[in-house]
């Protein structure tokens, strides 16, 4: 049986430009989540989401310039799959190999279109703007991101909403296991908008100040942006070439709750089907898990449903297995939050040291968990799941494990 | 590990030609049928796009049930609907262990539009909350899993022209993963301007002046199990996927990664380039791409010459279009469509026929502006 490691994680947030930076701040349970200047937010509900300030970041040393009308989503996805490439001590350019590139679309270059959309919408058919529309595509990102770095292999773009980039790890670690890749880069980019701006405020979904995840006083998410790609690479290539992994992937469950498009089933009852499907993938025993990177969005009703689940599949024993949410200090990323978490779940798992819920203070009696509040503290799970839910009701689940 | 034999138990599709297979099958019988064109779009000429004019969710959805359901997910629940009907009611499969795989281009365009023109043209405070989960391009999936209680995977593969043969390609892994026990998969586009006007401006939709593209709406469903069911039309029985590092809407110049798509495909289903039987063509109207095909299946093929079918330059192009294909490839198989459309030019020239008699096995190429190719190979139970 093919394993399926981890060996290389980019990474892009609010809190960093770069995977240890990321990590340092949110282990000192800082927030990324602070007024938003992207765009005017005159007329919105909320000021706030988890900007990336930096867009000069570094694109130096790919194997093809990705030209003039890189978007921000393209761009942040570039960063982090250069990133992740050194990480795991591979090539920049894939040229040849047939590595796999495989991404959870977002927004793509929706927020450059917007200025198009705005432009013609007022002035008409002659509005100028090409550069600004040839990214709106959601699958774009990939598209860049093969082209810069020059890959040959299946290139996949999953659109599941918030839980795209965790489908697109489970899908890479699959064509890894089946053996029909031996590398691929997986996970996810998203950029802000003024789309998803207005949507989740007309959605009363936001909430006026940062986010706070598993809390008696969470009103709702705060956005944000971002992207993560990791190499998942076949164990037996990872070792001869010497390199180390962060961690495992086991397994990961997906399924429909077929209830509402924006609201979870509030039971539980769907999204612990997902956890036991995840489970049953990976070949643990439910006795072996020992963190949970929650979805964790603090909006009411996805916090209740979510730990609601966990109570049903863990019983008891949920008071010995730590619920984190990343949310409150990187924001809700959308499509590209499955990958994100994917990763600090990963380096959580390598590095014996659990993420904190940053915004999280007061307990809820609907969401009782250990929300790891703070800052970072040590743990050594051996096995950890990564839990998304998206609209439509899709959630998903990824069981990552310590390597042996 | 070993893929399961998939099957293609049943499809459905509303298309350009009218809703359901036998409509499409009746043109598809007429060398003469041509779709209307066109799609308003504000302040400018209308743009190519073969619209499903005659749509009506009449007789197969409640009035109050399709007011629920934004366009394109009422375009992929009435193609759904056709699928699910031969499987019987009650299904024999819980609705838990059903999934949905649906590719598309463009869903959710309209819907984002509309919010888009709130905030501009209004204020932020007027986004209207009910479209924007509209906007989402899992949006039909999503609303045919509520619609019908789906609770497998429920997945959306947005890939410009290869997102629905990716869907069925995903769904057969799905069901040799048991996460399901039947896939509704396909694809589902809608007639919106702004993707429209991407591709007029790049200069590759079709004008009386220039070869290029039509644009597609529509859905089309291939009800995919491991269990073949009392009347199986096809097995889905290979798929293979590669691509060419290219600049996003533009087309390669290399066909090396079609041809490597094509030859997974084959092997994956047990066939050599020689037994394929009908070739479902890539071609849909833009010169470089049918260029690129020709190579493509010179490479693939040798002398071997095997008829074509092309059928996106008419019926359109996009996610649709490519599960189209699929879908009339399993229909050939099954030798339950006559399909009298010439073959195009440039695979006409190179000494591919036109299709004739029932075939075993049929090949699906497909490949996306950005350079990404997947292909699926068919063959009879």
């Amino acid at each position: 049986m093919r394993e399926a490691w981890i060996t290389g994680i980019g990474l892009l947030t609010a809190l960093g430009p770069d995977r240890e930076t990321t990590w340092r701040r949110l282990l000192a349970g800082e927030t990324g989540i602070r007024q938003l200047t992207l765009f005017d937010t005159a007329g919105y509900r909320t000021h706030l989401a988890a900007q990336i300030d930096d867009v000069a970041l570094r694109l130096a040393g790919l194997p093809r310039s990705p030209g003039r009308h890189v978007t921000r989503a393209s761009h942040f996805a570039l960063v982090a799959a250069a990133e992740a490439l050194a990480d795991a001590d591979l090539p920049a350019s894939g040229e040849g190999r047939g590595w796999a590139l495989v991404v959870g679309g977002g927004t793509a270059g929706l927020y450059e279109a917007e200025g198009f959309v705005e432009r013609r919408l007022r002035g008409g058919a002659r509005t100028r703007g090409l550069g600004e529309l040839v990214e709106v595509p959601q699958d774009s990102p990939a598209d860049r991101v093969a082209h810069c770095l020059a890959l040959t292999g299946p290139r996949i773009t999953i659109t599941t909403a918030c839980s795209s980039s965790t489908i697109a790890v489970g899908t890479a670690a699959e064509l890894v296991r089946d053996g029909e890749v031996e590398v691929a880069l997986a996970g996810g980019s998203d950029a802000l908008c003024r789309l998803t701006y207005a949507g989740f405020n007309s959605l009363h979904a936001v909430d006026p100040e940062p986010a706070k995840p598993f809390d008696r006083r969470r009103k709702g998410l705060s956005l944000g942006e971002g992207a993560a790609l990791l190499v998942i690479e076949e164990a037996d290539h990872a070792r001869r070439r010497g390199v180390r992994p962060y961690a495992r992937v086991l397994g990961y469950g997906v399924t429909n709750d077929a209830f509402h498009m924006t609201q979870p089933e509030p039971s539980g009852a769907a999204w612990e089907r997902t956890v036991r499907a995840a489970i049953a993938d990976a070949g643990v025993a439910l006795s072996e898990v020992g963190y949970i990177n929650g979805h964790g969005t603090a909006t009411e009703q996805n916090d209740s449903a979510e730990c609601a689940a966990y109570l049903r599949v863990f019983g008891a024993r949920l008071a010995t297995v730590p619920v984190s949410s990343v949310k409150g200090a990187l924001g809700h990323c959308l499509c590209a939050a499955g990958g994100i978490e994917a990763a600090i779940t990963a380096l959580a798992i390598a590095r014996a040291t659990l993420p904190p819920t940053v915004g999280f203070a007061e307990a809820d009696p609907a969401c009782d968990v250990d929300a790891v509040p703070g800052i970072g503290r040590p743990g050594t799970p051996d096995v950890a799941l990564s839990s998304s839910f998206a609209f439509g009701g899709n959630s998903s689940v990824l069981v990552l494990g310590r390597c042996a | 590990m070993s893929a399961a034999r998939v099957y293609v138990c049943s499809t459905g599709c509303v298309s350009s030609a009218g809703t359901g297979v036998a409509a499409l099958a009746q043109a598809l019988a007429d060398p003469a049928w041509r779709p209307r064109l066109g799609i308003e779009r504000p302040d400018a000429p209308s743009l190519p796009v073969a619209t499903c004019r005659e749509f009506s969710t009449r007789d197969v959805l409640p009035p109050l049930v399709a007011r629920r359901l934004d366009r394109p997910a009422r375009l992929l629940a009435v193609a759904a609907r056709e699928a699910l009907h031969p499987l019987g009611d009650p299904l024999p499969w819980p609705r838990d262990r059903v999934g949905v795989c649906a590719g598309t281009w463009n869903a959710g365009t309209s819907a984002l539009l509309e919010v888009l023109r709130a905030v501009f043209l209004a204020s932020p405070e007027e986004a209207p909350p009910a479209q924007f989960p509209s906007t989402v391009a899992n949006a039909p999936a999503s609303q045919l899993g509520i619609l019908e209680k789906l609770g497998g995977p429920n997945l959306t593969f947005a890939e410009k022209q290869v997102g629905g043969l990716r869907a069925l390609a995903e769904a057969c892994r799905h069901l040799s993963h048991g996460r399901a026990d039947l896939v509704l998969a396909g694809a589902v586009d809608e007639a919106e301007w702004l993707n429209a006007e991407v591709y007029d401006r790049l200069r590759t939709l079709r004008t009386s002046s220039r070869p290029g593209m039509v644009l597609a709406e529509g859905a089309a469903v291939l009800a995919l199990a491991c269990e073949p069911g009392p009347a199986p039309l096809a097995v889905l029985a290979g798929w293979g996927s590669a691509s060419a590092p290219t600049a996003p809407c533009r087309y390669p110049t290399d066909p090396a990664p079609l041809v490597l798509a094509c030859r997974q495909a084959l092997q994956r289903a047990g066939l050599a380039p020689a037994e394929v039987g009908l070739v479902l063509s890539v071609a849909n109207g833009i010169p470089g791409l049918a260029d690129l095909e020709r190579r493509a299946l010179e490479t693939l093929l040798g002398t071997h010459r095997p008829p074509v079918v092309a059928t996106t330059d008419r019926l359109g192009e996009g996610a649709v279009g490519g599960a189209l294909r699929a879908l009339i490839a399993a229909l050939a198989v099954a030798g339950t469509v006559r399909v009298a459309w010439e073959p195009p030019p440039h695979l006409a020239a190179a000494g591919f026929p036109a299709a004739a008699a029932r075939t075993r096995s049929a090949l699906v190429p497909g490949l996306a502006g950005g350079g990404s190719s997947v292909a699926l190979v068919l063959t009879a139970p």
